[in-house]
């Protein structure tokens, strides 16, 4: 059965109306960047203790959302379930947009962009952040492929291309835990990183992928097999008791061990990590929409698969944020069995903040955030238009 | 431009970018540390590394020779606000928790310049270097400001300009420009003019001598005899770091 694809109409008014207001949302975050390339990075709500914010968060959380819509395409790549071919197209054109939203997240937050050509000439093997620039760039390189082969149809192309692409994402979801994983900071270091990063990378993927489709079929009315979404609500399950897993054999570890007890209170019980942790990440995050896509009834609904998808992309926006964050705000413990207690005597001056710190983002990281999501959106959308993306059916072929 | 067209040469510009981001992987190799040579603060030999020693117990708890020295001569920014201000060393109170209470004691903290350092294992463009004689620095004009050392620095000891500072006490260095990281070096620069680090050099006009440079690799240099006669430690020893810093009385 041939599945037909077609671009979007986009003649509407309201189609413009959304292009334009896409294009105009990017505003501020340039004006912001060009503010932060100017005067300081100071304008952001990072400090010397918290080198890494809101900008960092998001780009680990792109990439993750990168890796999952390319598992959806992969169902038709590589497993040739032709049921998910109408997706397929869609799935890798997010991919490639997700990373480059997490490329400019990047860019965004660089202190010397002028300085930027450095990265292009000067390479570190051993350093993370060296390694991983080289592996997004191939890897959008790769999608690009992906996609041209997907357009022209080349069917035996494309089953090649979409082992390479899955291949090359493991490598990049890794990649990027290993940033993270690999530095010596004790909420950071775990070799579990990695993994779990791909586990959570799927969940929040293919959580974003469902409820891209649904809205794109519905705001096109063109005709979706109800079926197969209740089949991505159950991958998306299935992703999601694995996340779980990881989390408790990380946490477990970390509570269990003695030497990083204090750390993992730190990231557990304190107020603020605790509810994000228990309440956003764990509760709202996981056991909720688990609970709900495995239910015989509610994982057939529409309104609660699409309830269930919006809970697990906020619950991994928690888990990027807990990566990220918290391994800054607690102190490294320089001193074990001392305690560094004053910093008054001397006045502030002599000092950095040591102890527990805080971060807030301000709004010019906020404004930047928005300006990149903006950028995607507006390249979706047009996409859409341009492109033979979206197919005129999804339905289950017998 | 029809979609072919645009097809075309978004994959031409893609293949582009891509080969850009694989050009570094040939020459990194070849680019290494710029070299020095240092001359060593005292018993100066042909192999030199630099470490320090803090004799704390010489160390007395008002004094800010040592800090308002470093500021000075390294245009180190301060703009009396704890987030941004830059700290190339810094002066705490440490107090002993377990197993007995002991009393509060001065403690300061700088760049360990390890011997294996993590903040250079980390920077994706090695703007972060160590130089032959050991002594960790950046080159301000390849950093691109991405910060990932300081993440990867288990001892916190790099600050970032997170703006630039109005002052600029010392015009014989350069001031730091905003969005680099920065840590001690020593005194890079006066030790390679055979003079001592800024820091060392105040601690002792002040008459209390807490603060040693020198090479680690002479036998007879002071840093070598207080480490031989004394019961040192450094920083967080167990990570692997190798840090050259060494405390007495701790």
């Amino acid at each position: 059965m041939q599945v037909k694809f077609q671009t979007i109409e986009g003649k509407s008014l309201q189609f413009y109306l959304l292009v334009a207001a896409l294009a105009l949302l990017i505003v501020p975050g340039l004006y912001s960047t060009w503010r932060m390339y100017e005067d300081g990075i100071y304008l952001s709500g990072m400090t010397n203790r918290i080198p890494w914010g809101l900008q960092i968060i998001l780009c680990v959380f792109y990439i993750g959302a990168s890796a999952g819509s390319l598992v959806i395409s992969s169902l038709y790549g590589i497993f040739g379930k032709i049921e998910y071919k109408p997706f397929a197209r869609i799935a890798v054109y997010l991919a490639l947009l997700f990373l480059i939203a997490a490329l400019l997240s990047i860019l965004t937050d660089l202190g010397r962009l002028d300085n930027l050509t450095a990265s292009a000439s000067y390479f570190n093997f051993l350093s993370m952040l060296s390694i991983n620039p080289f592996l997004y760039n191939t890897y959008i390189l790769i999608c690009i492929v992906y996609l041209w082969a997907m357009l022209r149809e080349k069917e035996r192309f494309v089953r090649v291309i979409a082992v390479v692409a899955v291949v090359w994402a493991v490598l990049v979801h890794s990649g990027t835990g290993a940033i993270f994983g690999f530095v010596p900071r004790e909420l950071y270091q775990s070799p579990l990183l990695p993994p779990s990063f791909i586990t959570a990378a799927l969940s929040s993927g293919t959580a974003l992928m469902i409820l891209v489709i649904l809205g794109l079929f519905r705001l096109n009315r063109r005709p979706l097999d109800h079926e197969l979404v209740v089949r991505l609500g159950r991958l998306l399950a299935v992703f999601i008791v694995i996340v779980l897993y990881f989390l408790f054999v990380e946490n477990a570890y970390r509570l269990y061990m003695a030497d990083s007890r204090e750390a993992a209170c730190h990231f557990l019980f304190t107020p603020f990590n605790g509810t994000l942790f228990w309440g956003g990440l764990i509760v709202v995050g996981c056991i909720i929409p688990a609970v709900v896509l495995f239910h015989p009834r509610t994982g057939k609904s529409t309104p609660w698969i699409v309830f269930s998808c919006v809970l697990t992309v906020f619950g991994v926006l928690c888990e990027r944020y807990l990566i990220v964050i918290p391994g800054q705000t607690h102190p490294p413990e320089l001193l074990p069995n001392m305690e560094i207690t004053s910093i008054t005597e001397l006045g502030a001056k002599y000092c950095l903040n040591e102890g527990i710190v805080h971060y807030t983002a301000s709004i010019h990281e906020v404004f930047q955030a928005v300006s990149v999501l903006a950028l995607i959106g507006f390249m979706f959308v047009v996409g859409l238009r341009l492109f033979k993306l979206m197919p005129t059916e999804a339905k289950i072929y017998k | 431009m029809d979609r072919r067209e645009f097809l075309r040469k978004g994959g031409v510009l893609a293949a582009g970018t891509a080969c850009a981001g694989a050009l570094p992987w040939l020459p990194a190799c070849s680019s290494t540390t710029t070299t020095s040579t240092p001359s060593g603060e005292e018993g100066s030999s042909s192999e030199c590394k630099y470490g320090m020693v803090v004799d704390l117990p010489k160390c007395r708890p008002g004094c800010t020779a040592c800090l308002d020295a470093c500021r000075k001569e390294n245009n180190v920014a301060y703009h009396g606000d704890p987030r941004w201000d830059v700290h190339l060393i810094r002066k705490v109170t440490v107090e002993r928790t377990y197993p007995v209470q002991g009393p509060k004691k001065p403690m300061l903290l700088l760049c360990n310049q390890c011997d294996d350092p993590p903040c250079a294992q980390a920077c994706p463009v090695q703007a972060t270097y160590k130089r032959p004689d050991g002594i960790v620095v950046v080159d301000q004009h390849r950093c691109i400001g991405c910060r990932y050392c300081m993440i990867a620095c288990p001892y916190d000891a790099r600050s970032f300009n997170y703006k630039e500072s109005e002052e600029w006490p010392n015009h014989d260095r350069a001031k730091s420009m905003h969005g680099v990281p920065e840590s001690c070096t020593f005194c890079a620069h006066r030790l390679d003019r055979g003079e001592k680090p800024a820091c060392v050099e105040a601690c002792e006009k002040v008459g209390a001598k807490v603060l040693s440079v020198g090479n680690l690799n002479d036998p007879e240099s002071r840093v070598s005899r207080l480490i031989r006669d004394n019961s040192v430690k450094a920083l967080r020893e167990d990570l692997g770091t190798k840090p050259k810093v060494f405390y007495i009385g701790l």
